[in-house]
Order: structure tokens, then C-alpha cells, then sequence
């Protein structure tokens, strides 16, 4: 359908606009301006901001500067999670522009991982897209793949481009015309109240009797805190993407439509704004 | 990097079980004093096996490099320690290294098979970096690991404590595991998943099982072909 064509397409071209500001108590030679930048939803920050780093490294002197890391209210941002899923945890409820600090000192070892080059992204990357591969089909789409698809993947995100990556992905996202979905649903559940950083389970699209699981049924079984009785208040919000989709959606189409590249459905749950 | 399917009988290992085959592994870490116990998470009920241990390094220091700093003193001790050690003993400075070093072994329920999570870190908190875990590696190992290191060491967020630690990748796992696991069950014995797998995969990581846990329980058959059959798949009980 053409319809759900256009949400890959949204969801691909996803923008949040930011504003990086240098930590206070970083040594400058001048003033640093904050650097405005419109991130992609899609991508993760040490990918995309070369130009943040070089504009800051400006005003700095070389022996000030080792590896850059972000924070947003005193919280590290960990890079290998993907920038939307960020932004919905951490600010989805704040005013725009996302204000990130920049810092070049006191890496937080217990908190992020480093991020030596772009390699290490790659790595990432890869190993989560082989993941959600053995959930969805034991393995056997990526495998049979050869290498030079693997890095149109990487090299599709890594430049944005849509048609690129989707050549490629379109067959991740493929199954056996005997199954109505796929084996297992790879997804990860974020609340940032919770020392555990995500619930990951096991969990089919497809009930024993043939029906089609929906988000509601997912997060019924994995996390039922996140959904609150009909008569009580919602006191959170299921997010994926910036929305919250209708927890009828059925989670085999939410896999297929509103992944992450790396072939996962990150979701957030947070409080629900009082006004 | 590929998870080959290793052939007729393809064991595939339950949550369920491995937190059993983790029981067993813990009485027995129990009787010999080996120090492993088993984590619950507060949340959600699973859980890990965890264990603690300090390793205590020796660094002689020649006189002339005593002054110089601290990273350059590790690259010059390739080189020098080996060809100055008469030197050094009569006038030479002893450095001894402490590294704590943490264990951790979760389950993967996307690949059904247990991964070795670690980190190291020096007294003073200074965590080792991935060179320096690397550099530590027993040195048959290194040949395997310098062909494609991201595919076998990586640094990763740690699913329950949400921090980050080093892990040894689990897609080789399969790939020695169902051919021990089927040929013992054809002769009807019973083999310990976890002690099998971490007596293989250990070594690599500075982690050693003693011999102690090779030996069965009183009541099970104490024939040694287990040990042997072992062998025979390039394991090591270290």
C-alpha cells in the first residue's frame, strides 16, 4: 500500500532540532557560540556530529581535547542508542530546540562507551541489525546475505540514504509466505526511571490461534505497569518515533513500518505530561 | 561472522535450563571454595552469575625507564624486561599491578546461548581500556583475536546494570557447544553446560576454572573419557 510506503519514508526523514552548547567549565581561547543542527531521528550522535565537534575544537586548545561526549540535564547521552529514542526518553515533553551540552573532559567511564571512530558505530550497528535477525528468522536473512550488503546497510544509514538501505532491508523484512509474521518481535521497552536500561523479551506477532498480537498485547506481557486500567488516569505515554501509536496496532505491522534501522522497535515509555 | 548450524543435533539451550545448569554450577563453585554466585535482579526475577577476583602483576622496572611515565613505561617493558632482567634484579624497581576484575554471565534469549560479560579496573578505579584487556589475553589466543577483534571482544552496555562492560561475542558458541553437549548425551553423561562453556571460553578472558569442577559428583560415573572427549574439541580446563 502506498500509505504504509510513507510512514518508512517519515520515519526515515525524521528531524529534531538541537542546540550544543560547550560545558561552562571547559578551557576556551574564546567564547563559544552554541551550534545549531537538525539531528535525524534515525542516527546516533557521535555519526552525525562531526561538524559540532570542529566547531567547538575552534576555540579550544589541542591538549583541552580528548574524546567529546553529550549530556542533557546532567545525564550522559549514550551514543549507541539511536537519537529519536534519546530525544523521546529524555526531552519529548520539553520545549525545542533539544538543548545538548558538549563536553572534551571527565569521559564518564561508568556510564557511556567509547567511541573511538566510526568503526565502532559500524560494529554497533551491524551486531544489532544481526540480532533482531536471529529473533525474526534464526539468523538465516542476514546470513545468506553477502558482505557487500552488509555495508550498503551501514554505508545507507551513514549517508542518508533512504533508497540505499531499504534495497537491502526490504528483505529483513520479508517472511516465509506460510507465516503470517515474523518468529520473534525485536523490540526494547526504555523507562528512565529504571536502573535496568531496557526490557528485552522473547514474544510472537502471531498468537496460537492465528490472531495478530498488537502493542497492547506486548506490553500487557512485558511491562504491564505501562498500561493502566480503563477506569484509572494514564499516567504514561507508549512512544515510538515521537507518537504514540494505538496500542491496537498490531506489533508485526509496528516491526515492519516503525523499526529503527537497526531493525528494532525502541520504545519509551514516560510520564505523561499534567497540563 | 556467521552462527552455523552445527549439524543433526542442534541442542538449544532453554532459559529455563541455563538457569538450572547455573544452580548446579554454583553448588559446586560452593564445595571448592571458587567464589561464583548468582545475582537476582530486583525487577524483573532474572538474573547472572557473578564472580570477583584481583590479579596481581609484577612489573620490574629497569632503573633508566623509572623516571620516565606511566604509558610509556608499558610499551618499553616489552622490549626491555625480558633482556635486562639480570640488571634489573640487582638494581631494578618492583611494581606490583593490581586489577580487579569482574565476571559476569548472562543469558542471551536472542541467540539461546550464555555470554561472558567482564570489566577490569586498577585500585585506584582507573578501568583497563580494550587494548589493555587485549594485551593481557593468553597469548595463543591472540592469533584468533587480531584477525577480527570487533567480532570477538566488543565493549557493550550491560542489559541489567545498564553499564558498560566488555563481552565475548556468543555466535561462536554454538559451533563447539552441540557437538560436546550430543556425543556426551549419547553416552549418557552428564555434562554441566555452564562448566563446559566457561572452561573454554574463560582462558580467553583471564578467567580460569580449576580442575576441581572436571571432577563428577560421587554418585554420577567418575570415568575420565569425559575429560579426554574434551580434549579432543580443543578445550581447555586451565
Amino acid at each position: 500500500m502506498t500509505d504504509d510506503k510513507d510512514v518508512l519514508r517519515d520515519v526515515w526523514f525524521g528531524r529534531i532540532p538541537t542546540c550544543f552548547t560547550l560545558y561552562q567549565d571547559e578551557v576556551t581561547e574564546r567564547e563559544a557560540e552554541p551550534y545549531y543542527l537538525l539531528l535525524p531521528r534515525i542516527s546516533y550522535l557521535t555519526l552525525v556530529t562531526d561538524k559540532v565537534k570542529k566547531h567547538f575544537q575552534k576555540v579550544m586548545r589541542q591538549e583541552e581535547v580528548s574524546e567529546i561526549w553529550f549530556e542533557y540535564e546532567g545525564t550522559p547521552l549514550k551514543w549507541h542508542y539511536p537519537i529519536g529514542l534519546l530525544f523521546d526518553l529524555h526531552a519529548s515533553n520539553t520545549a525545542l530546540p533539544w538543548s545538548i551540552t558538549v563536553h572534551f573532559k571527565n569521559f564518564p567511564e561508568k556510564d557511556l562507551l567509547h567511541c573511538h571512530s566510526k568503526d565502532v558505530i559500524e560494529a554497533h550497528f551491524m551486531a544489532c541489525i544481526k540480532e533482531a535477525d536471529a529473533l525474526k528468522h534464526k539468523s538465516q536473512v542476514i546470513n545468506e546475505m553477502q558482505k557487500k550488503d552488509h555495508k550498503q546497510l551501514w554505508m545507507g544509514l551513514q549517508n542518508d540514504k533512504f533508497e540505499q538501505f531499504w534495497a537491502i532491508n526490504r528483505k529483513l523484512m520479508e517472511y516465509p509466505p506460510e507465516d503470517s509474521g515474523f518468529r520473534y518481535i525485536p523490540f526494547r521497552i526504555y523507562q528512565a526511571t529504571t536502573e535496568r536500561p531496557f526490557i528485552q523479551k522473547l514474544f510472537r506477532p502471531i498468537a496460537s490461534g492465528g490472531e495478530l498480537h498488537t502493542l497492547g498485547d506486548l506490553l500487557k506481557d512485558v511491562c504491564p505497569s505501562a498500561i493502566t486500567p480503563e477506569d484509572g488516569e494514564q499516567k504514561t505515554q507508549v512512544m515510538i518515533h515521537g507518537i504514540e501509536p494505538m496500542l491496537e496496532t498490531p506489533i508485526q505491522w509496528l516491526s515492519e513500518h516503525m523499526s529503527y534501522p537497526d531493525n528494532f522497535l525502541h520504545i519509551s515509555i514516560i510520564p505523561r505530561p499534567t497540563d | 561472522m556467521s552462527c552455523s548450524m552445527a549439524g543433526e543435533e542442534d541442542f538449544v539451550l532453554e532459559e529455563k535450563r541455563f538457569k538450572q545448569y547455573c544452580e548446579e554450577f554454583i553448588k559446586r563453585s560452593q564445595q571448592i571454595g571458587d567464589g561464583w554466585e548468582w545475582r537476582t535482579s530486583k525487577d524483573l526475577g532474572d538474573g547472572y552469575l557473578s564472580k570477583t577476583h584481583y590479579q596481581v602483576r609484577n612489573r620490574k622496572i629497569p632503573p633508566d625507564l623509572k623516571e620516565k611515565n606511566h604509558d610509556n613505561c608499558e610499551q618499553m617493558l616489552c622490549t626491555h624486561v625480558e633482556e635486562s632482567l639480570d640488571d634489573s634484579q640487582a638494581a631494578g624497581v618492583c611494581a606490583t599491578e593490581v586489577i580487579h576484575y569482574e565476571y559476569h554471565v548472562l543469558y542471551s534469549s536472542s541467540y539461546r546461548v550464555p555470554v561472558l560479560y567482564f570489566r577490569a579496573c586498577f585500585l585506584d578505579g582507573r578501568p583497563l581500556t580494550l587494548d589493555e584487556i587485549w594485551k593481557s589475553v593468553h597469548a595463543c589466543y591472540q592469533a584468533c583475536l587480531l584477525e577480527g577483534p570487533w567480532d570477538t571482544i566488543t565493549q557493550q552496555e550491560h542489559p541489567i546494570l545498564g553499564q558498560p562492560f566488555f563481552v565475548l561475542h556468543p555466535c561462536r558458541t554454538n559451533e563447539f557447544i552441540s557437538s560436546v553437549l550430543s556425543s556426551s548425551r549419547k553416552h549418557d553423561r552428564h555434562i554441566n553446560y555452564i562448566t563446559l562453556w566457561l572452561s573454554t571460553v574463560g582462558p580467553v578472558v583471564g578467567l580460569n576454572l580449576p580442575m576441581s569442577y572436571a571432577k563428577l559428583a560421587p554418585e554420577q560415573d567418575t570415568n575420565d573419557d569425559s575429560v579426554e572427549s574434551r580434549g579432543e574439541h580443543g578445550l581447555r580446563i586451565a
